[in-house]
């Protein structure tokens, strides 16, 4: 195990880190998803040292690093705001590492340009980090980083700074570093940079890490509706589910009446159902005999794909629809329809934080 | 003139008048004075030397002092403790207390019977009538100005850079050197001249701790009590250009030094 964390918690103000306990493997990828103010900076923070756990410790690579000091530990950090030095040229702000090293000039020299052949940014080398475009400087406090060729990179929200035209370009480098054996624990809050560089995914949520995995096993199986909103998922039902005449149903406050595949169920739980997967009809979709819910459409909104309509049947339900279907039906608001879904859509989230916190 | 308001006017007004206060005593102190007499005052050893005396008494006190207020203000900027605002209060008393008592209250510390008197004694070194202590009734009323434009410099360097530096395996005090002062420099440097301004024209603690040898302040007053206004006039503007001179001249090299450095750096690329 590359970094392993033991109920690090952490008190800081009214905010607590609590409980933190995870594993990263050697050569993995592990992404570290939450809306800021989830505390994904602060436990960067411990892991590096800069600031102390109240309790819980640190290992790297099986060694106890809680109370080494941070210079000491081998882990390198970028920043979300970069915090390249302002008074030294990009040359000095990547030799900067080196400086505390026993090597000769040559050999810095050698680090310098290698690291900045690596990151493209050898034509920067003697200007000013303000003179930099956003993109440039992730590379430049990339660069930096990695001439002191940390055990483990710590990334703190490295897409923040970068126009969305050089994304792809700062993914493809951090996914080759990756594949050249680094092991990265990347912060962020963005579910597709979490789902495109990911081999691991750890959700946080209130200083807490809520759900982990691979990407699949948490955004399609999801613990609780915040993860599952993470994932892009809009429609949840709190319901209480019965069993009538050998069949299992879910039913919600609002008395809206969910039938489900065969399976075990709890007495009560959330349903949800991808909004790609919920169909829009005026007489019942071709071929769903049941789930067919009545209900009018409260709002129709223009969407990346198509459009997202809101229908409001007693609970609200959220479809995606394409231009195409919109063309052939042409939906209104206020219009009566009928939602249609296929038991097998239907899924049921894990409880527990749920009940709680939501 | 159009578009602009009565509001405009009235403040122009105010603001014309301070300046104008600030302005008229110095011009009417030149206009007053005869080339002559300022010529024969520039040529009277005793004002030569005592102006000397006191730009190089108040810059050795800044320099001096510059070496425990600078780690001083850094800590202000940056590190949380108990009582951290009766610090910040003491470190602003100098500026609040009146200089004479200032003085009366330093005199008892660095005469022969006082703490800090008594052990310099033990040394061989007598605090009061004497160079040592004018620096130290300086840098007593001076302090403050270097103190918080230091502070205020160092809390304006990005706290990330300092932590960036430590993951990249640099010890604090290399931090210190390569990365807080540097980006905090203008304002280290701006609070060093001002505590040097302010020191060189201290009158009341230095009074009271050496009428001799005598500071620039001390001659003018002296001047102006045994032979009255004509004659303190000429040696109060060879003191102020003199004075004036230093501090436009630091504020330049000051400026001119951040240039060298940052020619130094392109050099190195």
């Amino acid at each position: 195990m590359m970094l392993r964390t033991d109920k690090l918690s952490k008190r800081l103000g009214s905010f607590s880190l609590r409980e933190i306990s995870l594993e990263v493997a050697r050569g993995d990828y592990y992404v570290l998803l939450g809306r800021s103010g989830a505390g994904k900076t602060q436990l960067l923070e411990l892991i590096c040292g800069l600031t102390s756990p109240g309790s819980g410790r640190v290992f790297l690579e099986g060694e106890d690093i809680t109370w080494k000091k941070p210079q000491e530990r081998g882990i390198g950090l970028v920043f979300q705001d970069l915090a390249l030095f302002p008074h030294y040229s990009v040359k000095d702000n990547i030799m900067y590492p080196l400086r505390m090293r026993d090597l000769t000039l040559k050999e810095r020299v050698d680090r310098v340009q290698h690291a900045a052949a690596e990151m493209n940014i050898t034509d920067l080398l003697l200007r000013k980090p303000d003179t930099l475009s956003g993109g440039e400087k992730q590379r430049v406090a990339l660069a930096r980083t990695l001439v002191t060729e940390p055990r483990i990179l710590l990334l703190d929200e490295p897409m923040a700074s970068v126009d969305a035209s050089l994304k792809d370009n700062i993914r493809r480098m951090l996914r080759r570093l990756n594949r050249n054996g680094l092991t990265i624990v990347h912060v962020t809050h963005d579910f597709g940079e979490a789902i495109s560089l990911a081999t691991r995914v750890g959700v946080m949520h209130n200083g807490r890490i809520i759900q982990e995995g691979t990407p699949a096993e948490v955004f399609n199986q999801p613990v609780n509706r915040f993860v599952a909103r993470y994932a892009g998922i809009k429609n949840f039902f709190r319901v209480t589910f019965i069993t009538s005449y050998n069949r299992a149903s879910g039913i919600t406050e609002k008395r809206t009446r969910f039938r489900l595949p065969k399976g075990i169920y709890p007495s009560a739980g959330l349903l949800i159902i991808g909004s790609s997967e919920v169909l829009l009809s005026r007489q019942g979709a071709a071929g769903i005999q049941i789930n067919n819910i009545h209900g009018v459409i409260d709002d129709i909104v223009p969407s990346p794909t198509g459009y997202e309509i809101t229908v409001n049947a007693g609970d609200y339900f959220y479809a995606d629809i394409t231009h195409r279907e919109m063309e052939e039906n042409n939906f209104v608001t206020g219009e009566k329809v009928i939602v249609s879904f296929r038991p097998e859509s239907l899924r049921l989230v894990g409880e527990g934080e749920d009940k709680k916190e939501y | 003139m159009k578009g602009h308001s009565l509001f405009h006017w009235v403040f122009t007004i105010l603001a014309s008048l301070v300046l104008l206060f600030i302005i008229a005593p110095l011009a009417g102190m030149f206009l007053d004075s005869s080339l002559t007499e300022v010529r024969t005052t520039a040529a009277d050893p005793d004002v030569i030397r005592s102006v000397w005396y006191t730009l190089a008494v108040a810059f050795a006190a800044t320099l001096l002092f510059a070496v425990g207020a600078v780690p001083l203000s850094w800590i202000m900027a940056r590190r949380e403790f108990p009582l951290k605002k009766v610090v910040q209060g003491i470190i602003d008393l100098p500026v609040v207390l009146p200089h004479t008592a200032a003085g009366i209250a330093l005199l008892g510390f660095i005469s022969r019977e006082g703490l800090l008197g008594g052990a310099a004694k033990k040394a061989g070194i007598l605090l009061v009538n004497n160079g040592a202590g004018i620096a130290l009734a300086m840098a007593f009323v001076s302090l403050p100005f270097l103190i918080n434009a230091a502070r205020d410099g160092f809390a304006a360097v990005p706290e990330r850079t300092e932590k960036a530096a430590l993951t990249l395996g640099a010890s604090p005090s290399r931090i210190f050197f390569t990365v807080s002062l540097p980006q905090a420099w203008r304002s280290v440097v701006s609070g060093f001249i001002m505590m040097f301004a302010r020191g060189m024209s201290e009158f009341g603690a230095v009074v009271i701790i050496a009428y001799h040898p005598m500071t620039a302040p001390v001659l003018i007053y002296d001047r102006f009590n045994t032979y009255g206004l004509t004659s303190a006039r000429p040696a109060s503007i060879i003191f102020i250009l003199v004075a004036l001179f230093f501090f436009i001249l630091f504020r330049v090299l000051a400026t001119e030094k951040r240039e060298i450095f940052r020619r130094e750096d392109d050099a190195t690329d």
